[in-house]
């Protein structure tokens, strides 16, 4: 399946400034300064250890920094509390993690329309949207089966389904491709990025792999917990 | 020493993550096992001796020939409007050895009493002929500190059948108390599926914890009785850990316990102590069966460990089981009703053994329907969880089926008017057994919610940072918790009360009988306890699946 990007103005939709995060005396972020546009995919790389995933839950609101600022959509987001960050999450921005992490116990479909019953939505409306979700992503037909009986590459695809099905601003990506075959991993990745940015929506992706980074428009390196490079990539 | 030992119980002193609220909620679980059971063994044996002090009083066993003496009990006496033992007793030939708590014989006219008499013994307005009593009865003599009770020497008893008595020391058991032991020994029966099953939850709780490990070594290369020996260490060591606690929480609790009113009024703390051979019983019978339990649930471990590794899904439960309740039926119409008791014990065993096998299945049930048609996160995740794993939901539930069947018939068909002291026994034993099953099924719902809470601490994690609040996922395990014993449990009590009713020909409406009251009271009271208990995984939740 391929997407086509929209011709959508280029807004800064999501943006860090002055990021600083420690964990007792380590520094986890030592000053980071970051933006997104909307419809852009961007990578975050570096060695192991050195704050890519810690800036991205930085901008994801699940940590918040110990200073610098986060802003998402013209909004102040880093000064919410725990309870409205949640509800940022849950509205504004889609998740997807290596090991896709969905409920063993809920079937395709329930598992990509739980975040939109905890939302408020019928459960008809909420089903109905996550078929046509899963449609779209290319399981229409495994909308019914749990996890466990998903391939690695389908599990994932269901996590991207349920990453866009609320329709966010910003997907946040840790390692998405990172428990996949090559191939699997290449298909996955451009299924995310396409369908993420079709809908004008921004995609933070932190990867070891150069080949997921050579899909991102632009590559954004973490050394020591600050930006050592910001680059354009291949795309 | 052997490297799995050494590695077993390395794993016992640092678990690691999320393990050391397992290993708690196992040694908590496994600690009111110890404590429960010390306390069936040394009440039994207290109940034996309280007998054995009063079984004198009772005794209808000597003959004229060699007999010491004549007894006869008074009855329908009061003291102040409490039932006041009254025990005339005629000597007939001198004797070393006086009934157990007095100095002597008493002669004629000698009245001897028990404290509690002796402190109102102006109630008695002088009707044993004396100022003041001979003497005071002490506890060796007493079946309770507050026994209200007078020994009367009388220089003859007039009788058609005189009670004669071949010695004064008699362990002859006391009427009372004799039905009280058999009703314990039905007690016990009945607690210890309760019981067993607790000791298996709460070894699964660690054993839970330890399935990805275990399986992980399985796959490494470690040989079956290995893997099976590192988890009987650990096991063992928090069995026993467990064990003594319970152990010390009992002795703490005796001086509450000796407040029970059981078989004539409160307890002397020495009756219900536990003897020297009760306390090693417990230390090496609850380890035991904690590693037996643990290593029955690692079954899957040592024969799939790819399937764990993998989670892969479990199997249905198969509609074939309702089957096997046509065995019941069949075999009562091939024995036929005519021994009443025989055919009533199979109904009622096959009872309680159709709902073990229809349980899982009705959970299931109760599951799907709750996911298919909840409108909401929180019971479409309760829902599907019991429809995934219903055996495992209906794990602490199945120990509530025959005990709680069993309690809901007894209570109700309890017959006599209720100020009888048997029958008052029988309500205050129901009481007791219905007690010790709600806090067997409460503690069997925490451990298994503690372990629910570690298996889903992973997937959790990532709901809340996709921004599902804490709450729904809680409150979806509370209710995943609570839903069995609520769709099933209680079903089974009421089941057991309306069969209680069904053959007693509705006594609890025609005699005004008290047992429907307090059987819905304790149900109450254990349900709440039950949901409480259903929480328990909330803490443990909330850490593991912290940012």
């Amino acid at each position: 399946m391929s997407f086509q990007s929209p011709q959508l103005a280029p807004q800064v939709v999501l943006s860090g400034h002055g990021l600083v995060k420690y964990y007792g005396n380590v520094v986890g972020l030592a000053g980071v300064d970051v933006g997104v546009r909307s419809g852009e995919a961007l990578a975050v790389m570096g060695p192991s250890g050195n704050g890519k995933t810690t800036l991205l839950h930085v901008l994801a609101g699940i940590l918040t920094p110990d200073q610098g600022e986060v802003w998402l959509g013209g909004e102040r987001v880093d000064n919410l509390n725990d309870a409205a960050r949640t509800v940022l999450r849950r509205r504004r921005l889609g998740f997807v993690f290596q090991d896709n992490q969905l409920l063993a116990e809920l079937p395709a479909d329930e598992n990509v329309a739980l975040p939109l019953m905890v939302d408020g939505l019928s459960r008809r409306d909420a089903i109905g949207r996550a078929r046509n979700m899963l449609a779209q992503v290319g399981l229409a037909q495994e909308a019914g089966r749990r996890p466990g009986e998903l391939s690695g590459g389908q599990a994932q695809r269901v996590a991207i389904a349920r990453a866009l099905v609320g329709e966010p601003q910003v997907v946040f990506a840790d390692e998405p491709t990172g428990a996949l075959d090559a191939a699997t991993g290449s298909q996955v990745i451009d299924l995310l990025i396409g369908a993420a940015t079709y809908r004008g929506a921004a995609v933070v992706v932190v990867t070891h792999d150069n080949s997921v980074a050579a899909r991102c428009h632009r590559v954004l390196t973490i050394v020591d917990g600050r930006v050592s490079e910001s680059m354009g990539a291949a795309r | 020493m052997n490297p799995m030992t050494d590695l077993g119980l390395r794993f016992v002193r640092r678990p690691g993550p999320g393990g050391r609220a397992a290993n708690l909620a196992a040694l908590g679980a496994t600690a009111i096992v110890a404590l429960l059971l010390t306390f069936l063994i040394a009440g039994s044996l207290g109940l034996a001796q309280r007998s054995d002090r009063v079984g004198w009083r009772s005794t209808d066993e000597g003959t004229a020939d060699g007999a010491v003496g004549i007894l006869k009990e008074v009855r329908g006496k009061q003291l102040n409007g409490d039932p006041l033992t009254v025990i005339q007793l005629q000597s007939l030939k001198p004797s070393n050895q006086p009934p157990p708590g007095l100095d002597h014989v008493p002669a004629p006219g000698e009245v001897f009493v028990s404290p509690e008499v002796a402190k109102q013994w102006s109630g008695l307005k002088g009707e044993y002929g004396v100022d003041k009593p001979t003497g005071v009865i002490t506890d060796k003599g007493l079946a309770s500190p507050e026994e209200l009770v007078v020994v009367q020497g009388v220089a003859k008893i007039d009788s058609n059948y005189p009670n004669y008595v071949g010695s004064w020391v008699n362990d002859t058991k006391d009427d009372r108390v004799y039905a009280l032991l058999i009703a314990v020994a039905f007690g016990i029966i009945l607690v210890l599926f309760p019981l067993l099953s607790l000791v298996g939850q709460a070894a699964g709780v660690a054993a839970k914890r330890r399935e990805h490990r275990l399986a992980a070594l399985r796959l490494a290369g470690s040989t079956r009785a290995q893997v099976l020996w590192l988890s009987s260490v650990e096991q063992a060591v928090l069995g026993f850990a467990g064990a003594v606690v319970g152990l010390i929480g009992y002795v703490v609790l005796t001086p509450l316990i000796a407040l029970i009113p059981l078989g004539g009024g409160r307890w002397y703390v020495s009756d219900i102590t536990p003897n020297w051979w009760t306390v090693p019983l417990v230390l090496v019978a609850v380890p035991v069966l904690s590693v037996i339990s643990a290593l029955i649930g690692l079954g899957r471990v040592s024969i799939t460990p790819l399937g764990v590794v993998r989670g892969q899904t479990r199997k249905a439960t198969s509609a074939f089981r309702l089957v096997l309740l046509l065995i019941g039926p069949i075999m009562l119409a091939t024995l036929g009703m005519g021994a009443a008791i025989v055919p009533l014990l199979i109904a009622i065993g096959f009872g309680a053994l159709a709902v073990r096998i229809i349980g899982p299945w009705a959970v299931q049930m109760i599951g799907k329907i709750m996911a298919n048609t909840s409108n909401g996160p929180v019971p479409l995740l309760a829902g599907r969880r019991l429809a995934d794993d219903p055996k495992g939901a209906f794990r602490p539930v199945a120990a509530l089926v025959l005990s709680g069947f069993v309690t809901g018939f007894i209570s109700v068909f309890i017959p006599g008017g209720d100020s009888d002291p048997t029958t008052q026994d029988m309500r205050i034993g129901v009481a007791l057994l219905l007690g010790l099953v709600f806090l067997t099924v409460a503690a069997s719902t925490a451990a298994g919610a503690v372990g629910t809470a570690l298996d889903q601490a992973k997937p959790a994690k990532a709901l809340r940072r996709a921004g599902v609040p804490l709450s729904v996922i809680e409150r979806s395990a509370r209710l995943a918790a609570v839903t069995p014993v609520l769709g099933v449990g209680l079903p089974v009590v009421g089941f057991g009360a309306l069969c209680g009713l069904a053959l007693s020909g509705g006594q609890v409406f025609t005699q005004g009988n008290t047992g429907i009251l307090l059987l819905i009271g304790q149900v109450v009271v254990g349900l709440v306890l039950v949901a409480v208990a259903g929480t328990a995984g909330s803490p443990v939740l909330r850490k593991a699946s912290a940012n």
